[in-house]
């Protein structure tokens, strides 16, 4: 009975109602909305990141990333594919000779990452072969093709079949080893470190030149069944400490844009803090107007012996009630509003942030998690503006509010 | 012997403090039987509402006590009070006072439900008294659709269905006009009558004076007369 009264009580003043309901609704609205575009953001820049070259993890020797020591090559890499294989949603691999070294033409000289690939298994990895905007990818996983970034051909003034000499430290002696290329392929992935000082050759003319056949610096792989936050959903077995290599997802191998991903969810929760506080202040207002004007009707419902815990539920029921029908409301212009928007997507095409550039429009994306977490913060926040007029309502005596009487 | 439902003894009751202070009751002994049909008249301003207020403990007094059914009410707190008047007390307002959003039929309902009178019970019961009060087919509606006869039926149907010890009415005929008003005091004092249920009234209307069994006048503050018709 008292949830009925609650009910009819909230629709006594329908104009009040709607209009705390689309505060709430929109103040819901607003929240999953900015969510999903912030799901949506993370999820186009873990995408670049770990499309464009990084894959979903890497595999290296021990202390190779930190120093680049063209002699810390992955230790007995047949066990260690082995093992990597063993993932059954391993969806591709690449295998990597990854050294610093310095590219010289008749234009000039740059220092330069080489990258040596097997071109088939690295068209599974990373976009080289679509992001080629002059000549062609490599073919072979031998042979002497290069293929680089337009901004360093730019500054080294380079077309293709020009001729390009690879200097760089062998891994057996350490002297300075080189090696003579043919620019055949220019290519352009919207990433400024990749497109001005990254070249692409075949992985065994490079094993060659750095005396290193048969070894490898890097593999890198991809995951067909991610979590929506871009992680392989079965976790990765980790390589033993005894084998000296380690196995490292994107979330470490680019903390920076790992931490982006988990500040949003932070500055979400402390933005929807103080959107809901400011909302909860407006609907407390409202139920205060409410009460008010419904003095004298309380005073009578508690002369005739409602409690004043019965009396305060009343008022809870209320915020309650306007709580589910916010929430409804919100929900469903929440949805249509982010459909909308998943629809068309957002263009941020060529902005970079944290040091990815978005290749793609910026699509709205749920996580399902919110779509509770909100209208329950919602609730909750509705509940919390109903204490203080509940509290009024608890403690009001029946007698004063019965001199309330209106005329 | 008849049984004494309301005990007041000594009672005072000021309102404000030190030079604004209205001694609003003086020293008022009253006892209320059984089966009376009093009447508290007086003045306005003789402090009959405040003497209803107080016997129903929705007022507190400055001192003196009160019993009603052999409870004292100034040992109870809030939450008793409210208990205790849902279990023992009907109250009946000058303006009616039903809830609006609720209908006839709820409205009635309403005290049983926190009595947690079963389902099957409160149905008998608030047919009985829509019956008894003429208002049989107009269970489903809204306080706004009825009369003002209509309505001060369904409150007293309302103070009534929950068989309490005793009935306080403030001037329950004030907003009426006179038939209304008579046809609704014949039905209280039918009640009266065949269910020896307790009624007190506070009010300035000759009718209720003609019908009272008992005339008890309040001139500021204190009881000047008690009769006996």
């Amino acid at each position: 009975m008292l949830l009925k009264l609650a009910w009819r009580n909230l629709w006594r003043n329908r104009t009040r109602t709607w209009l705390s309901t689309l505060v709430i609704a929109i103040g819901l609205v607003a929240m999953i909305f900015m969510d999903t575009m912030m799901v949506g953001m993370n999820t186009n820049m873990v995408k670049n990141a770990t499309d464009s070259l990084m894959g979903h993890a890497q595999m290296h020797a021990l202390g190779f990333r930190d120093e680049q020591d063209v002699k810390l090559t992955i230790n007995d890499l047949d066990q260690a594919l082995l093992q990597l294989e063993k993932h059954p949603d391993l969806k591709a691999r690449s295998l990597r000779i990854v050294t610093q070294s310095m590219l010289t033409s008749s234009g000039g000289g740059e220092p330069v990452l080489s990258l040596g690939v097997d071109p088939e298994e690295e068209q599974l990895l990373s976009k080289f072969d679509e992001a080629i905007i002059e000549g062609e990818y490599l073919d072979s996983v031998s042979g002497q093709k290069l293929i680089l970034g337009w901004k360093l051909a730019e500054k080294l003034e380079l077309g293709l079949g020009d001729r390009l000499v690879l200097t760089a430290a062998d891994a057996e002696s350490g002297e300075m080893v080189q090696e003579l290329f043919r620019l055949s392929g220019i290519f352009k992935t919207g990433e400024e470190k990749m497109d001005a000082s990254m070249v692409l050759v075949a992985r065994k003319t490079l094993q060659s030149m750095l005396k290193l056949e048969g070894r490898i610096h890097q593999i890198a792989l991809r995951y067909s069944k991610l979590t929506q936050d871009g992680t392989p959903v079965n976790p990765l077995k980790k390589p033993d400490d005894s084998s000296k290599n380690e196995l490292l997802l994107w979330t470490e191998l680019m903390p920076s844009l790992y931490m982006i991903s988990q500040m949003t969810d932070l500055s979400m929760a402390i933005m929807g803090t103080i959107l809901f506080l400011i909302i909860a202040l407006g609907i407390t207002n409202t139920l205060l107007m409410g009460l008010y004007e419904r003095m004298f009707e309380f005073g009578v419902i508690k002369s005739i012996g409602t409690t004043p815990w019965q009396a305060a539920r009343i008022m809870f029921f209320e915020a309650v009630c306007l709580g589910f029908v916010s929430i409804i409301v919100g929900l469903i212009l929440a949805l249509f509003v982010t459909a909308l928007f998943a629809n068309y997507g957002i263009d941020y095409i060529g902005i970079e942030f944290s040091g990815v550039t978005f290749q793609e429009k910026i699509y709205p994306s749920y996580k399902w998690s919110r779509l509770v977490l909100y209208p329950f913060m919602s609730l909750g926040f509705t509940l919390l503006a109903s204490l203080y007029p509940a509290f009024k309502l608890w403690k009001m005596l029946p007698v004063e509010a019965l001199r309330k009487r209106k005329f | 012997m008849e049984e004494t439902v309301i005990v007041a003894h000594k009672i005072f009751k000021a309102f404000g403090e030190g030079e604004t202070e209205i001694q609003a009751l003086r020293n008022v002994d009253l006892d209320i039987k059984r089966g009376d049909f009093a009447a508290i008249v007086g003045p306005s301003g003789s402090g009959k509402t405040t003497l209803l207020n107080i016997l129903c403990g929705l007022d507190n007094v400055s001192s003196g006590e009160i019993k009603v059914s052999g409870r004292s009410l100034q040992e109870m707190s809030g939450s008793e009070l409210a208990q205790f008047r849902r279990e023992h007390i009907g109250l009946v307002f000058q303006a009616y006072n039903l809830i609006p959003v609720l209908t006839v039929l709820e409205n009635i309902e309403y005290v049983m439900l926190l009595q947690h009178v079963p389902a099957a019970e409160r149905k008998e019961r608030v047919h009985t008294f829509l019956a008894e009060l003429g208002l049989e087919g107009k269970e489903n509606r809204f306080p706004a659709e009825l009369s003002g006869g209509q309505q001060q039926r369904v409150a007293i149907a309302r103070a009534m269905v929950s068989k309490p010890d005793i009935i306080l009415a403030d001037e329950p005929t004030a907003n009426l006009d006179s038939e209304t008003g008579g046809q609704l005091l014949e039905m209280m004092r039918k009640f009266n009558e065949e269910l020896k249920m307790t009624f007190v009234f506070s009010t300035h209307d000759p009718q209720i004076m003609e019908r009272a069994k008992r005339l008890i006048t309040l001139t500021d503050g204190r009881i000047v007369s008690d009769e006996l018709k």
